[in-house]
């Protein structure tokens, strides 16, 4: 029957997250672009092949360019070099929510002028969001790294579809994650006066 | 590589799916659902002393949720504004028992008990103000 009124006290304007997740939305989706455009999801056109002429069949290794590539021309596709950036800046809203670039750009320059909240958010639902959004692109960046196909174009629309949701409906997937792990108490189980 | 065209469709498609996806999820919030087990809820397992006369709006929030003091403030200014109709604002943070038995998966979650205490309607997400009064009005109606 009692709400936490010292929550209130501490919690954030949940349109912080939410005009994060628009800007996050923007790189994911031209991350997607060059993904689709870059090594990742290029059929190994310059790979070589072998003829077998007993076999009667061409014998190709790898059909995927990705493949194929060395290690460095992997971490050099501009896909993966944007999916980096954006995870990069998933650690840093981890780390500290409140420095993060776009946390910041919105308190000086988009919240004075907007009316003042109504009603405050617990900043740890978003700051667990970040952390699956970190996960996810860190699983595209690492799959890549490895010569896998698809890997930066498919990870990205992934996150480009939670933050797209965030920003557009409001619907935070991770905080959705955050609220169930808590009640399966997994994480969070101190109050936030406590915490 | 993909060539320029077919990136752009798969692009078009990728926002297409992620809207329809939004559309869907806020169209299923706020909508009543009138299929749920007609179960009698005790006011004392909640920390209740009794239950409305005529109506509940039994809501369950959480202290992290940001749209939970909104639905708050509406759903008392609706229960005050009818005779024998109770707010109850159920605080699950530290009730995951009572999360479970509801199967409440969001919140806010909203129920309207009929005068018996019985589960009638049952909202997801943010109540309509509108929808919620016409169902109290039924069930007023129904009472008398």
């Amino acid at each position: 029957m009692t709400r936490g009124s010292d929550a209130g006290q501490t919690g954030i304007d949940p349109r912080g997250p939410r005009f994060a997740a628009a800007i996050t939305s923007v790189l994911l989706l031209v991350t997607v672009m060059l993904g689709l455009l870059g090594v990742s999801s290029a059929r190994g056109s310059y790979g070589w092949f072998a003829y077998q002429p007993l076999a009667d069949e061409v014998f190709a290794p790898s059909a995927w360019a990705v493949a194929q590539a060395s290690p460095i021309e992997r971490a050099l596709d501009p896909g993966f070099l944007a999916l980096l950036v954006v995870a990069l800046l998933f650690v840093w809203g981890v780390l500290s929510p409140r420095t993060a670039p776009w946390a910041a750009l919105f308190r000086t320059l988009v919240q004075p002028r907007l009316t003042p909240p109504t009603d405050l958010e617990d900043p740890r639902p978003p700051r667990f969001a970040q952390g699956v959004g970190l996960f996810v692109t860190a699983a595209g960046l690492v799959l890549h790294l490895a010569g896998v196909p698809w890997a930066l174009p498919i990870a990205a629309a992934v996150a480009f579809a939670a933050s797209f949701l965030n920003a557009v409906f409001g619907l935070c997937l991770g905080c959705r994650m955050y609220l169930l792990l808590q009640r399966a108490g997994i994480v969070g189980r101190a109050r936030p006066g406590a915490a | 590589m993909v060539n320029p065209v077919d990136a752009l469709l798969i692009l078009t498609a990728l926002l297409a799916v992620t809207l329809g996806v939004g559309i869907v999820v806020r169209w299923r919030q706020g909508r009543p659902q009138h299929h749920v087990p007609n179960e009698v809820v005790d006011p004392e397992r909640l920390g209740a002393k009794r239950l409305g006369d005529t109506a509940t709006l039994l809501q369950f929030s959480t202290e992290l949720c940001s749209r939970c003091p909104g639905v708050h403030r509406t759903l008392s200014a609706v229960a005050e504004g009818r005779e024998g109709v109770l707010h109850l604002d159920v605080d699950l943070t530290h009730r995951p028992d009572i999360a479970k038995h509801f199967s409440v998966l969001q919140t806010p979650t909203t129920l309207i008990l009929d005068g018996e205490g019985a589960i009638q309607t049952r909202f997801g997400g943010i109540p309509n103000r509108d929808v919620v009064e016409l169902e109290l009005a039924r069930l007023t109606s129904e009472a008398e």
